[in-house]
């Protein structure tokens, strides 16, 4: 940055709001990781505009620049690899509304999550993500990073409460993304996106009313294997927990050596919370004490009063501090594995741990399979510092040949950036990138963040398991490859139930040859099927062996009713989808881990892109022990894209071959009207 | 120059400042409780950016030592952080180190100010009466510019903030009074009552005394909380170790009872200063032992209720914070104030009194009161008790000019009403009795 540069920002900021002394940039230049990275200036800008003004600048000047704000980050995300500013949106705290009969709250993103929630409170409300971190972190920090907490097995993580959102893009531009536009779902790729792709100035959450009981069970278990058993039979049961945590030994010691919270000594605790209303979790609690006495329990408590439950989670909640009191540094890594497969996940770390020389408290959200290894180091050690961080990364790795990710809820930043090669094939990572050229051709939001730079380093490293395609997808995809050689236009085609015909000169890529369930994990409630597989007819089957899809009657083809987000409500249950890509590559996308923030939400974004982006292979669906009666919603429109959508079907599409008439006019807003064909017939 | 430290009694043992520097993990978990982050939210302003650019100083990685000059000098010293960090890091004391490598020399002022209360008393009570005769007759007003105009801004506030001006101190009272022959407790005058509120003292004394009987007064020296805040650490241990000594030629038996939260706090923590002087450090424990605030001799007393207007509380850091007196103090004022009592939101929250904050830091400090004085007023109390002199008085200007419905009175002023009005009671019953 030149003199000039800091000049124009001093300008375009009130008196005192750009910091640029030597200690008021080092206190900027970490935040709860390790990566250090010391920025240029400070802005503290105090009102929406002023952060407006300042991204515009930077465009314009070309500096890089951070938005930060508790600076709670666990993985890095925050820190200015680049030097340049750190916009810094702590003073952007206001609760702007609460509207109790829509449920709904609008905020600025420097609102403390707690602060929020203690607003709520007062009208009996509340807002569902509670990462750890809550008395701190802010909403801003919370949508970049996507933030889970204990509450999200039965609630969602926090894109799931988010309604709309307004952005300064990187061009200096406003924008506002909501989960009902039409088109590929934009609102979800800004959540979790660790500010790379703009700033968040200003968002509407979702709020709920405070449930009338809760219920707390603790229980101690022989064995980790027990425990997730427990688990799985919980959910099985019909039962979703509010909160459903583990701890392991060497965790309630660690503990217990801190502050008598009179855990039993066993090789696995589990608490699990109920809450609705007064019936169903006194239903719900008589069914739990019952399961985790059949499967082994030895030692089981019951809390109702709040104190009594806050009794209960007093070992939980202290286990990070005891931690954080046997050294001076605490590793928290952030593995997802599949649910049942944690019993092995958990057997890998111990056998990592021993490797290395470690000895991790193991904690987890175990209802979601999210594992979190507290590792206490002291970071002037370098060499225990390197065996720390190595076996942190050997624990991701083993969770990823697992089937599981990299992170269920701290997000990527620096930390994880290369280990992204495990999870992500070449092309995905491409796809990465691109879209954040897309966004930020200069790459100036928060660079160097997310995924590994290109070229270094050896680019394939995948370790998850591979996941051969049907016959019928490999034909299809032999098709695109075929079309895409000749730039010949395509249109996707499923069961033809809402738009039938093909325009002429297009070729047709029939969906409905793939239609088989390739992966019914009853015990994870997860389902794996391939796009051409009827609802209903799938809606039967599922049914028949008592599990459901929380969706209204929908007809058609699975892939034709994600394509054309036929309800809004489907981003809730989409876990992973596979995707043919307009040049035959295919892209596997998400997982089948309930929490994953593993890289931009690609999965949420192709809702809703009626087959612009590329054709749908499979995907997998969470699914649900009880039906839930939904009303059938309208039929869904097509979108007109906006910028930023065409500019991410550049991304996937830049022949503009898969469904072409989306984008009449062609991709580059400068280009002359292209002869396209027209709209197909509705049906 | 001013002397270090170098080794901490924290949470976790004894350790060096940069192992204790060095235990803040950088969670961010104190940013919520930091009072001048929550006010600015600036990083700068924040326990963890002062923790880390301690350690930068003791590493030696600052280019430009004299940037971390701001960041430390706004620390309030309220402790908030360290009763919100899982390690109780030890922010305070870490600041203060920071601030002595930082500044080669004490200001001339604290210097003075510290050298007088360890050696000179005498003049400084003569000359503090010549200045509280001039503040009575309203000439010190004129000294402001003046003040201002020679650099010491922060003594134009000073004379500014203060509203008080007694003309007898406290010490002077007590040595003329009598005094128990087998004394139940001591009593530990500090600055504050002794020179600004004696009304406080007297009001402790007599509650004590109607409590626990018969007792002594210590006619101790300043405890060198103000030498170890703003002047050199040696200063701070003469004055200790006079404490100390004439503590146990009083019998060296408890409780030390003192009525200024920051002074009392500051006598716990006696075994800190003597870290390399073993059988100091040992006399240092034997007192630090025995030594009460004014909270917990109230806490676990059978109390009458007082006749209060709405009354609130307001918790003072280095109580709440520094000895963890929180409850105690809250289970006081509910018995003293009975119905009358309202919770104060935020009541852990620093006022911005801290010591000569105010003065040093107007901007933040006015942010502070202000912030306060909000939360007081949306309680509707009239009154607000607390329980360390800066706050006293801190909220009494920031009252006056921001609320002035409301006034402020140490914890024990409410309970030497309580204690009178009880008496009066008692005897009235009594003479119902007797008339009987």
């Amino acid at each position: 940055m030149t003199k000039q540069d800091i000049a124009l920002l001093r300008g375009s900021l009130p008196f005192g709001a750009l910091l640029t002394g030597e200690a008021q940039l080092v206190v900027y230049s970490y935040d709860g990781a390790s990566a250090r990275g010391r920025p240029e200036a400070v802005a503290l800008p105090g009102s929406a505009d002023e952060v407006r003004r300042t991204v515009a600048l930077c465009c314009q000047r070309r500096i890089p620049y951070v938005a930060r704000g508790a600076g709670t980050n666990l993985s890095g995300g925050s820190v200015p690899l680049r030097g340049g500013v750190v916009i810094s949106l702590a003073r952007l705290n206001r609760i702007l509304a609460v509207d109790t009969a829509t449920l709904m709250a609008v905020v600025e993103p420097g609102v403390v999550n707690l602060k929020l929630q203690e607003e709520l409170e007062r009208t009996g409300h509340y807002y569902a993500p509670d990462p750890s971190s809550f008395r701190v972190s802010t909403i801003g920090g919370n949508i970049a990073e996507n933030a889970g907490g204990p509450r999200c097995l039965k609630y969602g993580v926090t894109t799931d409460h988010v309604l709309a959102l307004e952005a300064v893009m990187p061009d200096g531009t406003l924008e506002r993304f909501s989960g009902e536009d039409a088109g590929p779902e934009l609102m979800s790729l800004m959540v979790g996106s660790e500010g790379t792709l703009g700033v968040v100035i200003k968002a509407w959450l979702r709020i709920l009313p405070q449930p009338a009981a809760v219920r707390t069970v603790l229980a101690g278990f022989p064995s980790v294997e027990a425990a997730v058993r427990c688990v799985s039979a919980v959910i099985a049961a019909g039962v979703v927990p509010r909160a459903l945590e583990a701890l392991d030994r060497v965790t309630v010691e660690t503990v217990e050596a801190y502050r008598r919270a009179g855990y039993p000594a066993t090789e696995a605790v589990l608490l699990i919370e109920m809450d609705g209303t007064l019936e169903s979790v006194a239903r719900e609690t008589a069914a739990v004490e019952r399961l985790v006495s059949e499967h082994g329990a030895s030692e089981v408590r019951l809390a109702q009063r709040a104190e009594d439950r806050e009794r209960l989670w007093e070992g939980r909640r202290g286990a990070y501090a005891a931690c954080a009191r046997l050294a001076p540094n605490v590793l928290v890594e952030d593995g997802v594995v599949p649910r049942d497969r944690l019993p092995e996940a958990v057997r890998r770390i111990r056998e990592i741990s021993a490797r290395h020389g470690i000895k991790p408290a193991l904690l987890f959200h175990a209802g979601d399979g999210n594992i979190h290894p507290n590792i206490s180091y002291d970071e002037r050690d370098l060499e225990e510092t390197g065996r720390v961080k190595a076996a942190g990364q050997d624990i991701l790795r083993a969770c990823v040949e697992l089937g599981g990710s990299l992170s269920g809820e701290h997000g990527i930043g620096t930390e994880k950036r290369e280990a992204m090669r495990w999870l992500h094939s070449i092309r995905v990572l491409r796809l990465f990138r691109d879209l954040k050229g897309a966004f930020d051709p200069v790459g100036l939001a928060n660079p160097d963040k997310m995924f590994p730079d290109e070229g270094g380093g050896a680019e394939d490293g995948l370790v998850r398991p591979e996941r051969p395609l049907s016959a019928q997808a490999r034909l299809l995809v032999e098709k695109v490859k075929a079309y895409a050689g000749q730039r010949r236009p395509m249109v996707v085609v499923g069961s033809g139930s809402r738009w039938k015909g093909v325009p002429p000169d297009c070729a047709e890529l029939l969906t409905t040859g793939m239609n088989a369930i390739l992966d019914w994990d009853k015990g994870n409630f997860t389902i794996t099927v391939e796009a051409g597989v009827l609802a209903r007819s799938l809606r039967t089957e599922l049914a028949s062996q008592g599990f459901y899809l929380r969706w209204p009657d929908l007809g058609g083809t699975l892939g034709g009713i994600l394509a054309s987000k036929a309800w809004s409500g489907l981003r809730q249950d989409v876990l992973g989808l596979r995707l043919i890509l307009p040049d035959g590559a295919v892209a596997d996308l998400g997982g089948k881990v309930v929490k994953n923030v593993a890289g931009y939400d690609l999965p949420r974004l192709v809702l809703g892109s009626w087959g612009t982006l590329g054709v749908i292979a499979d995907v997998t669906f969470r699914l649900h022990s009880s039906a839930r009666d939904i009303p059938a919603c309208g039929e869904p429109k097509p979108f007109a894209a906006g910028i930023w959508q065409k500019r991410v079907k550049q991304v996937f599409d830049p022949g503009n071959l898969m469904n072409p008439w989306f984008h009449p006019t062609g991709l580059s807003p400068s280009s002359p009207k292209g002869s396209r064909p027209p709209f197909p017939e509705r049906a | 120059m001013s002397l270090q430290l170098s080794r901490l009694l924290t949470d976790l043992g004894e350790k060096s400042s940069y192992d204790a520097a060095s235990q803040c993990c950088r969670c961010g978990y104190c940013e919520a409780a930091c009072p001048t982050y929550v006010v600015t939210g600036d990083e700068t302003c924040s326990a963890r950016g002062r923790n880390q650019l301690v350690r930068s100083l003791i590493e030696h990685k600052l280019y430009e030592p004299a940037s971390a000059h701001d960041a430390l000098h706004t620390c309030l010293l309220c402790g908030a952080c360290t009763a919100a960090c899982y390690a109780r890091v030890a922010t305070a004391d870490i600041v203060l180190e920071g601030r002595r490598m930082l500044d080669a020399k004490t200001h001339w002022l604290a210097h003075l100010l510290s050298r007088l209360m360890a050696e000179h008393r005498g003049w400084l009570a003569f000359m503090l009466k010549a200045v509280n005769v001039a503040k009575r007759l309203g000439l010190t007003t004129l000294a402001r510019p003046i003040l201002r105009v020679i650099g010491l801004p922060g003594l134009a506030l000073a004379e500014e903030h203060v509203q008080e001006a007694p003309l007898t101190f406290l010490y002077e009272v007590l040595r003329r009074r009598p005094w128990a022959a087998q004394p139940h407790w001591l009593y530990f005058a500090p600055c504050g009552p002794n020179f600004l509120y004696p009304r406080v003292g007297k009001a402790t004394v007599a509650v004590l005394e109607a409590l626990r009987g018969g007792g002594n007064f210590l006619d101790n020296d300043c405890c060198g909380l103000l030498a170890y805040n703003y002047g050199d650490v040696d200063d701070a241990r003469v004055l200790a170790r006079r404490n100390i000594a004439r503590f146990e030629a009083a019998g060296g038996t408890g409780p030390l009872v003192g009525d200024c939260s920051s002074c009392v706090a500051f006598l716990k923590s006696y075994p800190q200063l003597f870290l390399s002087e073993p059988d100091w450090k040992m006399r240092a424990e034997r007192f630090a032992a025995v030594v009460r605030d004014v909270p917990e001799v109230l806490s676990d007393a059978s109390l009458p209720e007082a006749d209060l207007p709405t009354t609130t509380y307001h918790d003072s850091c280095r109580a709440c914070h520094g000895q963890g007196l929180k409850e105690g103090a809250h289970t006081a004022i509910r018995r003293l104030a009975g119905a009358s009592y309202r919770e104060l939101p935020e009541s852990d929250m620093c006022c911005g009194g801290a010591g000569a904050y105010a003065f040093r830091n107007p901007g933040i400090s006015d942010d502070l009161i202000k912030r306060k004085v909000g939360r007081i007023a949306a309680t509707g109390a009239r009154l607000v008790a607390t329980s360390g002199t800066s706050c006293l008085i801190q909220l009494a200007q920031g009252l006056k000019k921001y609320y002035p419905e409301c006034e402020v009175l140490h914890l024990s002023e409410l309970a030497a009403r309580a204690v009178a009005s009880g008496r009066a009671v008692q005897g009235a019953k009594d003479g119902t009795q007797a008339g009987a």
